[in-house]
């Protein structure tokens, strides 16, 4: 291997690492010399490059969470009475 | 319609009414509280306390989708007292799930040591993941598999990536170190990628 090949073998993570420095990298800013070795292992292997996407895909979603639409059961009706007849004593003890 | 205005914003303003407020806004708040408090029980009483602040604070509101935030917000602030709370009575560290990190996944030693096994990496996902945002069956899917995170994991998931609160605040309201904190949402991510690819995509 040539010096350049060799640093870049040095700079760049393996897979295992890689995804863990994706996920960092969603919390914080890397410190330059692992964000240069990152792109570099992203650029050449096809399933981290998958996984960078899947993962903020993941976030996207999570975001998009939409309690009127998932799950369908809301408020069980034990509940709900409850919560109304603590709601009509609450309003009874108002000035 | 102006942007950002739903049609219930278009009615007449009415005064908020107690009395529909558990009818009106109730479902969304118990499901609110549910997927952050994992406790049906928990959950209902946030939700009972979060009427009964309400009814205190006396505002009105001249829209539902408003009166709904503030409503939420004051649930919000519930759930964090629950969590400051439980911070001090039991750890919010789990260091266990997932902890192997899928290593059967990865080259074990050799040349390729810590690489993707070809065929057990992640795979192209298709249709377009965005156009499942539009698709209750992956909204179910989606749920089920964080459903599937053990509750500390699914706290720390929640805070950061349903509700996009900060790092450190996080690390304050639940007690864990920041380095923790990347560890569990580390694991949590490859846990749900790894549900929906198989699940879903």
């Amino acid at each position: 291997m040539n010096w350049l090949t060799r640093t870049i073998h040095a700079l760049s993570p393996n897979c295992r690492e890689a995804i863990r420095l994706q996920s960092d990298a969603l919390e914080r800013p890397l410190p330059r010399l692992q964000r240069i070795g990152l792109r570099i292992h992203m650029a050449l292997c096809i399933w981290c490059s998958r996984y960078s996407k899947q993962i903020k895909f993941l976030r996207t979603a999570a975001r998009h969470c939409d309690h009127d639409r998932e799950p369908k059961q809301g408020l069980p009706a034990g509940a709900r009475e409850r919560i109304k007849q603590a709601l009509e004593a609450g309003k009874k003890q108002l000035p | 319609m102006q942007a950002g205005e739903s049609a219930e914003d278009q009615k007449p303003p009415e005064l908020s009414d107690p009395e529909q407020w558990v009818d009106l806004h109730g479902d969304y708040l118990f499901k609110y509280a549910l997927m952050r408090l994992r406790d049906p029980a928990r959950a209902e009483d946030a939700v009972q306390e979060t009427f009964l602040a309400a009814l205190k604070g006396g505002k009105s509101f001249a829209g539902r989708s408003a009166e709904k935030s503030w409503l939420v917000g004051i649930l919000k602030n519930k759930i964090f007292d629950h969590y400051r709370k439980a911070s001090r009575e039991t750890s919010f560290t789990d260091l266990d799930f997932y902890a192997d990190e899928e290593s059967d996944r990865f080259v074990a030693d050799g040349a390729g040591k810590g690489g993707w096994i070809h065929e057990l990496g992640p795979v192209e996902w298709s249709p377009n993941p965005g156009a499942g945002l539009d698709n209750d069956i992956f909204w179910k899917t989606f749920q089920e598999c964080a459903g599937k995170l053990p509750k500390n994991v699914s706290a720390v998931f929640n805070l950061r990536e349903v509700d996009g609160t900060e790092s450190r605040e996080i690390c304050g309201l639940l007690n864990i170190s920041e380095s923790n904190l990347w560890v569990m949402l580390h694991r949590a991510r490859m846990a749900l990628r790894r549900c929906l690819e198989t699940n879903w995509f």
